[in-house]
């Protein structure tokens, strides 16, 4: 049911789209129309439409098929447009193994792209590298990377030792000494806990005193609170998503705790603070990965989303379709999984003209020249296993119902 | 470990009270119409957001909200049943099974088109723990959620033990050919089955989300521990899915003394398994009133 309800929406809001762009356009377009003669390029979007990811799916989505509207407005890649087909993860590993057969055995979509939480993407990258599908995630467990993907998948997001490390920096440079855990069950909860003991050895003074990993699928998690304050911390790292977050945050006020909290912009963000009272959110910390929010790419598709502050993710899909297309034009030839794999880095680092759209990008490839993509989520320059090589992450406060932003490391 | 104790049996207690409405509202399906109606899962949902609306749009309290649950979720229930899984029933319990999983998927559907995906809170005030002394706390609103599904369950015992109505409905259950024969109008009973095991199926969810937060899929995270206390208590007893809810509630809390917590919900499966192996008919037995 919700399939046929997603691809009929999203074929209106095609068509919609496609009409209200060619008066407008109609000059460019139409020999651009005569040009794409080839047949269609298919990729899939596999992004979190409903579940714990979807406060973002839906905008992630969104700004891949803005910007292939663009790319197919100015003529597709090598003559041929683009087709995007949706389906939506559900934030649940068994629903995305389901869409995404359905992508790569009926579809035959040369790349799977936003594949949001750890599991679902863990789930899904061995289908992707066993039927040669380029997989692009925004998933940040360390583990997604160390899978034998041969190449086959990237991601946007920084991998948990990145991301993790700096958040230990901040927990020492905030003077906090006894923390504790309380994380949902997920890929990267363990490795979490290990790299904040390796960052608190080293930086001395500060203890992990215990961890609870849970069930984020439960309605209470009193009994987890209990264990947590029994250690009693002076600062909770809250390792979860939105909907058990909620829960537990609520909670530690009930049970009368008042030492510091910290958590990920993706668990506590705008809408978790309009949902409690300013009284259990004031003083939480957030660690976010942060967009390049001075870049002209940034700034052009929080306008088209019609977003002041955008979330990375979708920022980072917008990255992420962009680079797929650029190593599909890289090669001239056809356009498969393992094309996009051998060229994306030829497209995205090293020498090359530096451009912050596909637009502009596919226009040099086809006049001869090299490019160096850097997008709306940063650089997107990756190691020989699918990481980022850096990413800036945005320490924020929250106070009164809003963030304000404390440390950028 | 044994100072835990306590506070574990105080949280298992009012887990299992909560979770003990939905179940009487299954286990009333399935003893008057003979079918596992997977769409208390989503009636639960709508009875969440039916008393969200009243409580944040129409300002109403939690206790006057949980009424608006109650009726709006009861009178879609009867609606859903009549135009969705009455025309399925005769082919089969099986059948109308599968039926009402696809229901669910479609009314939980429905409840993200209108509300979308957001969490949502009730507007209510919120408040520190009582502590009750030896490190033993409990929270104004799950007391107050206690009273509330204590006197739930109350209200529904008298109508089915002294009402001309209530005892109808346990004769449709017991024999429905021989109350048909009687004179009994078993559509009317249907319905009314419908309205009252819908309507508990929402004041569940909205229990559920006063304590913590709703979205569309607050009753579907539920349904798996529902059927597990109506399975555990004896399928088609109301007493059943009491002792039962109360028995997958202590026993997820209890587990925690010799399980991490990501494991909780083994336990629900876990007592369906101990029971449907040794006592296959439940604690209390099918037909228990």
């Amino acid at each position: 049911m919700t399939d046929i309800r997603i691809d009929r929406r999203r074929f209106l809001i095609g068509a919609a789209a496609s009409a209200a762009a060619a008066p407008a356009v109609s000059g460019a377009l139409l020999p651009a129309v005569a040009r794409a003669q080839g047949a269609p390029i298919k990729l899939g979007t596999l992004t979190p439409l409903t579940g714990a990811g979807g406060n973002y799916g839906p905008s992630m989505r969104k700004a891949m098929e803005w910007v292939a509207e663009q790319i197919n407005g100015a003529g597709g890649i090598n003559g041929r447009k683009i087709q995007l087909v949706s389906e939506d993860d559900q934030t649940n590993p068994e629903a995305a193994v389901r869409a995404a057969r359905k992508l790569i055995d009926v579809d035959k979509v040369a790349a799977i792209m936003g594949t949001w939480a750890s599991a679902v993407t863990t789930a899904v990258a061995p289908l992707c590298w066993e039927s040669k599908t380029f997989l692009t995630t925004v998933s940040g467990s360390d583990t997604i990377t160390q899978l034998p993907h041969q190449g086959y998948l990237i991601r946007t997001q920084p991998n948990t030792h990145l991301q993790i490390g700096k958040l230990g920096e901040f927990i020492v440079s905030l003077g906090s000494k006894r923390v504790f855990v309380l994380g949902a069950q997920t890929p990267f909860a363990v490795p979490s806990q290990n790299r904040l003991k390796e960052v608190f050895a080293k930086a001395g003074g500060v203890e992990l005193v215990g961890a609870v990993i849970y069930d984020k699928d439960k309605t209470t998690f009193r009994s987890e609170i209990d264990q947590a304050l029994r250690a009693k911390p002076d600062m909770i790292y809250l390792n979860g998503y939105t909907p058990d977050v909620t829960v537990v945050m609520k909670e530690l006020y009930k049970a009368g705790y008042t030492g510091a909290k910290i958590a990920q912009g993706y668990a506590v963000d705008m809408k978790l603070l309009g949902n409690v009272p300013n009284e259990v959110s004031d003083g939480t910390y957030t660690a976010t990965p942060s967009p390049a929010v001075e870049s002209a790419g940034y700034r052009r598709l929080a306008g088209v989303l019609g977003e002041k502050e955008m979330n990375p993710y979708s920022c980072q899909t917008h990255d992420q379709i962009s680079l797929v297309a650029l190593a599909i034009a890289h090669a001239k030839g056809d356009a498969t999984g393992t094309i996009i794999k051998d060229n994306v880095r030829k497209i995205s680092q090293g020498a090359g003209q530096k451009v912050d759209n596909a637009v502009d990008g596919l226009k040099l490839l086809a006049q001869g020249k090299a490019v160096n993509y850097e997008g709306a989520s940063g650089p997107c320059d990756f190691t020989d296993t699918g990481d980022i090589v850096d990413c800036k992450i945005r320490f924020d406060r929250a106070e009164k119902g809003a963030f304000k932003t404390v440390k950028l490391l | 470990m044994l100072g835990e104790i306590p506070q574990l049996l105080v949280n298992g207690l009012v887990a299992g009270t909560v979770l003990a409405v939905p179940a009487i509202g299954f286990t009333a399906i399935y003893a008057v119409l003979r079918f596992p109606n997977f769409t208390i899962a989503s009636h639960a949902t709508i009875g969440a957001f039916a008393g969200y609306v009243a409580n944040t749009a129409g300002g109403w309290p939690a206790a006057a909200a949980v009424l608006a649950a109650f009726v709006v979720a009861g009178a879609l229930g009867v609606f859903n049943d009549e135009v969705v899984l009455k025309p399925l029933r005769p082919a089969g319990a099986l059948t109308t099974a599968i039926a009402a999983i696809a229901l669910t998927i479609v009314l939980e559907n429905v409840v993200r088109f209108v509300f979308g995906n957001d969490l949502r809170g009730y507007d209510l005030p919120i408040r520190r723990d009582w502590q009750l002394g030896a490190g033993v706390r409990i929270g104004p609103q799950q007391a107050e959620n206690l009273v509330i599904a204590v006197v739930a369950m109350a209200a529904l015992f008298l109508f089915l033990a002294f009402t001309r109505t209530g005892k109808a409905m346990r004769a449709v259950a017991d024999n429905a050919t021989l109350a048909g024969i009687k004179g009994i109008d078993a559509d009317r009973v249907a319905r009314l089955v419908n309205f009252i095991a819908m309507g508990l199926a929402g004041v569940g969810g909205m229990l559920l989300g006063l304590d913590t937060s709703i979205d569309p899929l607050t009753g579907f995270r539920v349904i798996l521990s529902v059927f597990a206390a109506a399975v555990v208590g004896g399928l088609g007893s109301i007493p059943g899915a009491v002792v039962g809810a109360l028995t997958v509630g202590l026993g997820e809390e209890l587990s925690l003394l010799v399980l991490a917590p990501a494991y909780r919900t083994a336990v629900g499966f876990l007592a369906i398994l101990i029971v449907l192996t040794l006592r296959p008919r439940g604690i209390l037995g099918e037909r228990a009133y």
